[in-house]
Formats: structure tokens, C-alpha cells, sequence
């Protein structure tokens, strides 16, 4: 792969990097992600399959954005965490001017941590804050308070460039005075990153199991709709960009490797439940510990799913990830990355919705109105059908 | 399960030792053959009676009599009825001598009362079979009633008689009630033990008339049924009234002139077994190099080319399609592929009609005649099954009259086709005269139901003081749709019913239409009667804003009759529908399940900016008033 190297290419020939890894103190009630709760004993022989599953490389894959994600990467004590960064370190060393994000829960976000981190050229934590709430956070069966969430900011940002909050709406019980009072908070600690996600109840979750059984009961649309509407508002006027449809950066703090995933480009993957788009084909590892374990430690291939979509197929959900974004489909940037003209394949959809307000057309580019934002996956289904 | 066993096509079945037997038996005597049907309600076990005669009387085996079942039209196996005719020759020894008996099957249900005509008059005698327990129902009456008419002799048979819920003399005595039987001609049965089969068969050779005709006059067969063989072209069923078909003869069909060259005859034992020829009284098929079953006409009389008979017989009444619906292909460009779809569906079913029509909500489309509501079902059913095809299906409706200001007489078959009121001097109806057999206790809330229906009350018999027959005449449009199972609901599934067309009568009736988006929607137009049509533009609209699925946009949904609009409600928009997260593992499960997503979209219809779903178009059927 690295001899033929285009970096012209760059949905094809991945410069970035996405590693998992799944252990956590406890499985909140809403995440779905491949996560191991309470096996902490597992951790080492984890990282022996992951060093197996990175020496599949065969030699060193330089990367720009490298994104540690859960789980919790932070659960993991410092001689493991260290163990873990100089793996990376090895197998997916970073080119010059890199990102380098991991994700940390507030309360596992020690100074010896944080150090560890700082030394191993981390440039980005991105914390699982939630919310500032009490009550919410004990609905989310959080194990950290909010006294956590200052503290570890103040901290991590004396050594870390960025630091990125992510927040979570539309729980059940809660109103937009709640949501209001995050949104505050969050902004009252000068950080440069938010991420705002409405919550989904995601098959199989506790939650969705307690709303199944008429144990809580999901927001109204419209409630979660102001407060979807108030995100944009009150992140914009404190001088954030809207840039993709849960994602707010101050100028020159977005996430460079998210970018990724929302311009359909190419990326690595290593760990439990990772996935990978390299060469146009899409794969995704085992989501079961033992099986992940069992095959990385036999030399074989964790990777539980392969497909690789027709050209058109791939046109198709390159313009529904693409139109996620603040700079929305750009024609010219479409034709060459997908081979289809972006008019031809869907000029009369983009007509359509153009005249409905939901998206924007300036010739050069298609974009979401801030309407079109809110009912984004009902726009997808009209390029879909 | 039995209806299976009487499968026309199942050749592999016995057929060396039926062929021998057919030669041997070639020239059976009139004396020795009868001719006859078996006439029931449905469920009342009348193919498991087949069944029994075909085990008892060696034409089947046991192990056959298993591996028939396997093979037969799946549809029928899953409804548990019978649609088709079935015939089969069997032969019996009885008192020393060999009879042949012609067994011709009749289906059950209230919309193929057609087909029990056509079978019965192929014959000289029929059993009348009753479930010892359910006792004498609406199809019971309807059919004895049938035989009557075509002077055939009934023989009143009880079945289920081993049930321990059987209850023979309060079912006998209905019989006589309501059919003016005698009791002590009443044959007890159990076509699932066995029992009584022998009184049967023996009561067929003695009560009912062997056909008379001779085999030397020149050769008349009614056609009483046809179907379409792939390999071998139109297989015609015929019952032979007088003369002698052979093979190798030059037959004509009168109705058209047209000659045919006689390839193989044959009879049913039950698959099809070849023979030399069929003499007066028999009966058996025919196959002649026809191409399509369009030349055939069911009620036709075949006769000899070289020495034809001077007149035909007593044919029948054409079927007529009582119950129209469009049906539209939700991709226009799939019109072709419906198209023959639809004519290979009328090969073996010629009293289905479709003509080309068009919507300008739907596009292109079929508007199609069906016998009745079942038999709609049944088309669609197949349909679905043999093409791919997503269709959409608007609403049923009858056949109306408009007498014209200009005095013309417009035959409607689509709301569409109603001109302006202007126009109209009369809007006529069809009627039907109704009959239910059903628990007394239950006569006051049917009575409500017919009421609410424009029903007519003519009058109650009681059969006993437990049950009775209700007479009514109801506008065909109020039937169609859900009255057979409101009757159901209203007696526990006890009552049972069946109507009979009497003509045209006018009526305050009014074309009601929907504006879906401020665009009227010619498919979802309805006729009603003018003192409903305020309620019912309400009901429909309040029922089409469940239907229809939020859009990106509101939408108006009006009821109105010509410009005056009687009915609003409005589907507010998708406020937010976005997905929080999407990243790298994402991407993949987003797309699936959006692509699942619209693929239920691209199963409704697009008018104007509106997906209309299928339910739609039947939302204006629901009735309840």
C-alpha cells in the first residue's frame, strides 16, 4: 500500500487512524459502542492482539490524525496506557503538523494521565462530559460528577492544546432550561471543541429496553427541536462554528480527523468493533472480546465484515455523509472523488429541496439550511428513493 | 386437506391401470352412469366426502391419495376452500354391476355461486351436504336452491355425524324447514371416518337419474370448464349430452364455427387419463390444438364437424364482474410487465377483466372486474406471487347506471367517469337481494347493520327458534367491502350469507373527492350516498392524516363534493429527524438502514410532492358508520 501511495487520493489511500479500546468502568445506559465492562484482567492480552493486529501492517503506517477512541482509553492504569502509546507510536507514526485525539471520561483523567498523554504528542482530548446535571448524569448511569468535568479541563488544558466536550440533549425528564444551564457551563470553561448529540435510544441499550417497557418516555419532537435550535444559537453567538451537524469548533479547532469520516475519505482501523475504509472497500472487526483476542494472538484477521459498494452505491453515500457538513457537497471535489456528476445524479432531489429552504445552492456547492439540518436523515431518504 | 386429491393434472397417478380400465369400459350403457355434484357450504367437508369416494372405490390408494396432496394450487390449500372445478370419474360395483360416476366439484364460496351453476348443469343429481353441527347455513339454501332450478335430485346428506357436537335431528329438521326435505331421506356420514359411504354411493346409483341421450345422435358436449395446460394447450372439460366424441375427430364449437382436429380425450381418474372416446353421459376432457382459452367459451357445445347436431345447447350467463378496482404499477414504466402479468393471470381465469386506464394521481394503470371480493383477493394474491411487481390497488368499487340529461344510459365503473352533476337526470345502483342464515339472538344488531346500510327489509323465516333467515335488499356498494365479516363480528361466526344481483335502482348518490396537497386524487374519489357524504368526507380525511406519513412539508387533505369543500385536516411537517452521531463504524449501518428506508418509500405512491401509501387508497373503504 505504501509504495503506491497517492496522496492526491486520499478517499482511497487512508491518512488517518481510529483505534478502539473497549474497557470501561461500567456500560452506561445509552452507549451502544463495543465496550467490556469490568474485565479489567483483560487489558494486557487486549494489548498484546492489538500490537498483533497493528503488526499486520508490516511496517510503520504514517498517519496525520490519529483518533484513540472507546470504551474508555483513560480506564486503562499509566503502565498500560504508556504500553498503549508506545505501540502506536511504533506502528502509526504521525506525520508533521499531526491531530492526535484521545477520548477520556472526566473523572479517569488523572495528572499522571494527562502527563503521559501530553509527552506522547496527544493534541486533542476529547471528554465525555454529558451533561453538568446531576440527575442527568445519574440517568446516563455516569459515574462522574461535575466537579470532575471542571477540574480535568483545567487541568488537561495546561498541557493540551484542545479540549473537546461532548454533551448529550433530549434526555428523558429533563427541559431546555436544563439544557440551557449545560450549554452555559460548558462555555464558561473557554474550551475550543463542543460536540452536542440528541439522544438515541440505540437497539439493545438500557435505555431503549426501559423505553420499550415504558419505563421513561422519549422528549417531544418539538422540545428536542429547541433545543437542537438553542445548541446552534447560543455556540454561534459565543463565536463557534457550526460545522458539521453535532459538531461546534471555535476557528482552527475542528476536529480534523472526524473530517474525515464526513468527506467519505479513507481511514484505518484497529481494535474491537473498529472499522476501516481503505481502497473503497469497507470492513469492520469482531465486536466479541474472546473471538478478537483469539484470532489477533493466531496471526488471522479480526475483520468480521468486508463490502465494497458499486460506483454508484458510493456516489450515493458519499453525498449523504458529505452533506453533514457546514461546507456542504462541493461539486467539483464530488466529481472527482466519486466520478459522478453531482447534477445528473441527483439534480431534480437538490431542486426539489432547494425550493422547500431545507438546502442551499450557490452553483458551486450544496449545503443545509439550518431548517434542512434539523431533518437531515429525512433529506438522505429523498436522494435515497 | 382433501381438497388436493381431485388435482386434474396429477397424471402420474395410476394411469396405466386407469387407461386399461378406460378402454374395458368404453362403452358404458346410460343406465350404468350418474352424473353428479356435490353442493355444500364451505367448511362443510364436501372435498373429504370426494376424498372417501375416490379411497373407497379403489380409484386412488392410501399412498396416493398422500402424494396428491402434495401437489396442488397453494392458494387453495392455504384458504382451506375450493375454487376451481375438480371433476373425477370413479367406478363402483354395485348389485353386481359397474357403474361409472362423474364427480364434478363445486367450490364454496358466495363469489363463485357462478361456478356451482356451471357444474350443475352438467349433471342429473346432486348431494346436498350438511355439517352435522353447523347445521343449514346461507350457502346451503342458496346452492339447494341452484339445483332446484336445474330440476337436478337432491340427496340430502348429513355429515361430521361422529362429531360428539353433531346434533342430526335439530339439523334435520332446519333441512326440512327451510328446504322442504324429508326427513327420512336424510343420509347420515362422516367423510373423515368413513362413515355412511357406501348408503351414499348406493343412494347416487338409485336416487339419482342415469342421463338420457343416445350415443348414435349426433354429437352435443357442453363445455363446462376449461383450463390452460403450458405443454398442451387448452385442456376443454366437457360433459357429453348426446352422441359420441372420439379422438382423431373434426369437432366444431358452435358459438363460433370454429373446427379443431380432436388430439387425445380423456377422463379424470383423478389425473388425466387418455381413452378411445366418450359416449352420452359421460364426461371428460377434451384437447384439440386450441390456443388460448379466449376461444373456448365455457357454455359452448362442441359438436361433430361432419355431422353437426342442428342447435346448440342451453349455454350460460357470462360471467359478470360485479366489483371493480384499479390496479397501478407504483413504477410507471413496469405497465408492460403488468400488462402480461395480468393476461397470463386470464388464461386460466376468464372471468377476470382488466382494461387499460389511467390516473392522472397513479399514471398508467388496469382497471379490473372481479367476481366478487374474495375473488379480487385471490387475483392479487397470484399476481403478487408470480411478478415481482409493487403494485397499488385503489378502492373497489360496483357498476353504476347514469341516465343522462340527453337520455344516454353511462354504464360507470370508476368513480372518474361520473359527469358533472349537471348532466346527471339519475344515478342508479345495483341491488342484491340478501339472505342471512344466522343465530336469532343476533337478528336485532343485523338488523341495525343493514339499517345503516340503506337495507330494505323484506322478511325473517326461522328455521328453528334458535335460527333464521333474514331477507334483505341492500345496494351492492354497501356489501362488497366488510359486510360478510361485520356479519361475522355481529354472530360469533355463526352466521352466514348470500346475495343474488335483482337490478338497478336509483339513488341520491354523489362523487365525493380528496385533494391531497391541494391536488385531487382521482383514485381516491368515491361514490356515496349524498345523506352520508358529509361524515364520510370527515371520517376520510381524519383517517387519511393517519395514513399518510409525515412529509418535509404540511400537507392540506380535503373531502369535497364538485367546488364545495366538506372536510380538512393537515399533516404538519417532519420537525427533526437527524442522526447525533456519525463517524468511521457508522457509516455503514446508517447507510443499510436508510436504503431499508426508502425502499418502503419506493412502495408508495408519488402524487404531486406526496408519497401516498398503499393503505391509503383503501382507508376510503372503511365504512364504519
Amino acid at each position: 500500500m505504501k509504495g503506491t501511495r497517492q496522496l492526491d487520493s486520499p478517499w482511497l489511500h487512508p491518512r488517518a487512524a481510529y483505534v478502539h479500546i473497549p474497557f470501561c468502568l461500567q456500560h452506561c445506559s445509552y452507549c451502544d459502542f463495543a465496550v467490556v465492562a469490568g474485565r479489567d484482567e483483560r487489558i494486557d492480552e487486549y494489548l498484546d492482539a492489538l500490537g498483533c493486529e497493528l503488526r499486520g501492517l508490516q511496517e510503520p503506517h504514517p498517519v496525520a490524525t490519529l483518533f484513540v477512541g472507546g470504551g474508555t482509553p483513560t480506564h486503562l492504569n499509566c503502565v498500560q496506557l504508556e504500553r498503549l502509546l508506545d505501540l502506536l507510536a511504533t506502528w502509526l507514526p504521525l506525520e508533521p503538523g499531526h491531530e492526535y485525539t484521545v477520548e477520556a471520561n472526566p473523572e479517569t483523567l488523572t495528572d499522571d494521565r494527562i502527563a503521559l498523554l501530553a509527552s506522547h504528542a496527544v493534541t486533542r482530548l476529547s471528554l465525555g462530559a454529558q451533561s453538568f446535571s446531576a440527575r442527568v448524569l445519574t440517568a446516563l448511569t455516569r459515574s462522574h460528577h461535575a466537579a470532575d468535568i471542571r477540574r480535568s479541563v483545567t487541568r488537561a488544558r495546561e498541557r493540551i492544546d484542545t479540549v473537546s466536550l461532548d454533551l448529550i440533549f433530549g434526555v428523558p425528564g429533563t427541559t431546555l432550561a436544563d439544557w440551557r444551564q449545560d450549554l452555559d457551563e460548558t462555555l464558561s470553561l473557554g474550551i475550543g471543541h463542543v460536540s452536542t448529540y440528541g439522544l438515541t435510544y440505540e437497539k439493545g441499550t438500557l435505555l431503549w429496553k426501559q423505553k420499550r417497557d415504558g419505563q421513561v418516555h422519549a422528549l417531544d419532537e418539538q422540545t428536542e427541536l429547541t433545543m437542537y435550535e438553542h445548541s446552534m444559537d447560543r455556540l454561534q453567538s459565543a463565536g463557534f462554528e457550526h460545522y458539521e451537524i453535532s459538531s461546534f469548533a471555535r476557528p482552527g479547532r475542528r476536529c480534523r480527523h472526524n473530517q474525515v469520516y464526513w468527506a467519505n475519505h479513507a481511514y484505518l482501523g484497529f481494535g474491537l468493533g473498529a472499522a476501516r475504509y481503505v481502497n473503497g472497500t469497507r470492513e469492520v472487526n469482531t465486536r466479541d472480546l474472546a473471538t478478537y483476542l483469539d484470532r489477533c494472538r493466531s496471526g488471522r484477521s479480526p475483520t468480521m465484515q468486508s463490502e465494497t459498494l458499486s460506483p454508484l452505491d458510493r456516489a450515493r453515500e458519499t453525498l449523504t455523509v458529505q452533506l453533514r457538513r457546514a461546507e456542504g457537497i462541493e461539486r467539483m471535489s464530488f466529481h472527482a472523488q466519486t466520478g459522478f456528476d453531482l447534477d445528473e445524479l441527483a439534480g431534480a432531489t437538490i431542486r426539489r429541496l432547494v425550493e422547500l429552504a431545507l438546502l442551499a445552492d450557490n452553483g458551486i456547492s450544496v449545503r443545509l439550511t439550518r431548517r434542512g439540518k434539523c431533518v437531515a436523515d429525512s433529506l438522505t431518504l429523498e436522494f435515497l428513493k | 386437506m382433501s381438497r388436493l386429491a381431485l388435482r386434474p393434472d396429477a397424471r402420474h397417478v395410476g394411469l396405466s391401470h386407469d387407461a386399461r380400465r378406460c378402454k374395458k369400459n368404453m362403452t358404458t350403457p346410460n343406465e350404468l352412469i350418474r352424473n353428479f355434484s356435490i353442493i355444500a357450504h364451505i367448511d362443510h367437508g364436501k372435498s373429504t366426502l370426494a376424498d372417501q369416494f375416490l379411497l373407497k372405490t379403489g380409484t386412488i390408494t392410501a399412498r396416493e391419495f398422500q402424494n396428491q396432496m402434495l401437489d396442488a394450487m397453494d392458494l387453495e390449500r392455504e384458504r382451506g376452500i375450493t375454487i376451481r372445478m375438480h371433476p373425477v370419474t370413479i367406478y363402483h360395483q354395485y348389485q353386481g354391476k359397474t357403474y361409472e360416476l362423474n364427480l364434478i366439484d363445486t367450490p364454496g364460496h358466495v363469489d363463485f355461486s357462478y361456478e356451482v351453476s356451471r357444474s350443475l348443469a352438467a349433471c342429473e343429481g346432486c348431494i346436498l351436504l350438511v355439517d352435522s353441527f353447523q347445521g343449514v347455513q346461507a350457502q346451503t339454501v342458496a346452492n339447494a336452491y341452484l339445483a332446484m332450478e336445474h330440476d337436478l335430485t337432491i340427496v340430502p346428506v348429513l355429515n361430521k355425524i361422529d362429531l360428539p357436537i353433531a346434533r342430526p335431528d335439530v339439523v334435520i329438521a332446519e333441512m326440512e324447514q327451510a328446504l322442504a326435505i324429508t326427513p327420512a331421506e336424510v343420509l347420515r356420514a362422516s367423510g373423515k371416518a368413513g362413515i355412511g359411504i357406501e348408503e351414499v354411493l348406493a343412494a347416487i346409483i338409485e336416487r339419482i337419474p342415469a342421463p338420457k341421450g343416445s350415443a348414435d345422435d349426433p354429437l352435443r358436449a357442453l363445455v363446462y370448464n376449461s383450463h390452460f395446460d403450458t405443454y398442451k394447450g387448452v385442456v376443454v372439460y366437457v360433459c357429453v349430452k348426446e352422441g359420441t366424441l372420439r379422438k382423431g375427430q373434426r369437432i366444431r364449437l358452435l358459438r363460433d364455427g370454429t373446427e379443431h382436429d380432436v388430439i387425445e380425450i380423456g377422463r379424470f381418474r383423478p389425473g388425466m387419463t387418455p381413452c378411445e372416446e366418450l359416449a352420452a353421459g359421460q364426461v371428460g376432457y377434451v384437447m384439440a390444438q386450441i390456443k388460448t382459452l379466449g376461444d373456448v367459451h365455457i357454455g359452448d357445445t362442441v359438436t361433430d364437424a361432419l355431422r353437426p347436431a342442428a342447435e346448440a345447447l342451453p349455454g350460460y350467463k357470462e360471467p359478470k364482474a360485479m366489483v371493480f378496482s384499479g390496479l397501478y404499477p407504483v413504477n410507471n414504466q413496469d405497465f408492460e410487465t403488468l400488462r402480461e402479468a395480468l393476461g397470463k393471470l386470464r388464461l386460466n381465469d376468464a372471468s377476470f377483466t382488466y382494461m387499460p386506464e389511467n390516473s392522472e394521481g397513479l399514471g398508467f394503470g388496469f382497471r379490473c372486474g372481479f367476481l366478487g371480493m374474495l375473488h379480487r383477493e385471490i387475483i392479487q394474491q397470484r399476481l403478487e406471487r408470480h411478478s415481482s411487481l409493487d403494485l397499488v390497488q385503489t378502492a373497489p368499487n360496483v357498476t353504476y347506471e347514469i341516465l343522462t340529461r340527453k337520455g344516454e344510459i353511462l354504464v360507470i365503473d370508476n368513480p372518474q367517469k361520473v359527469p358533472d352533476p349537471g348532466q346527471i337526470e339519475e344515478f342508479r345502483e345495483p341491488f342484491v337481494r340478501i339472505s342471512f342464515l344466522l343465530p336469532s339472538e343476533n337478528i336485532g344488531d343485523l338488523m341495525q347493520l343493514c339499517t345503516e346500510r340503506r337495507g330494505i327489509y323484506l322478511r325473517t323465516e326461522y328455521l328453528s327458534p334458535a335460527r333464521a333467515i333474514l331477507a334483505y335488499e341492500l345496494p351492492l356498494a354497501e356489501v362488497i367491502y366488510d359486510l360478510y365479516d361485520k356479519l361475522k363480528s355481529v354472530t360469533h361466526g355463526y352466521g352466514t350469507m348470500d346475495y343474488e344481483l335483482i337490478g338497478y335502482r336509483p339513488a341520491d348518490l354523489v362523487r365525493l373527492d380528496i385533494l391531497v396537497a391541494g391536488k385531487r386524487v382521482d383514485a381516491l374519489s368515491t361514490i356515496v350516498h349524498r345523506v352520508f357524504a358529509d361524515r364520510r368526507g370527515r371520517k376520510l380525511v381524519k383517517k387519511l392524516r393517519g395514513e399518510i406519513d409525515r412529509h418535509l412539508f404540511a400537507i392540506a387533505i380535503q373531502a369535497a363534493i364538485g367546488s364545495r369543500v366538506i372536510a380538512r385536516e393537515t399533516i404538519a411537517p417532519i420537525k427533526k429527524n437527524v442522526t447525533a452521531k456519525c463517524y468511521g463504524g457508522d457509516i455503514t449501518r446508517k447507510r443499510k438502514l436508510w436504503a431499508k428506508q426508502a425502499a418502503g418509500k419506493k412502495r408508495m405512491k408519488q402524487v404531486g410532492q406526496v408519497e401516498i401509501p398503499q393503505e391509503a387508497f383503501l382507508a376510503v373503504l372503511e365504512t364504519d358508520q
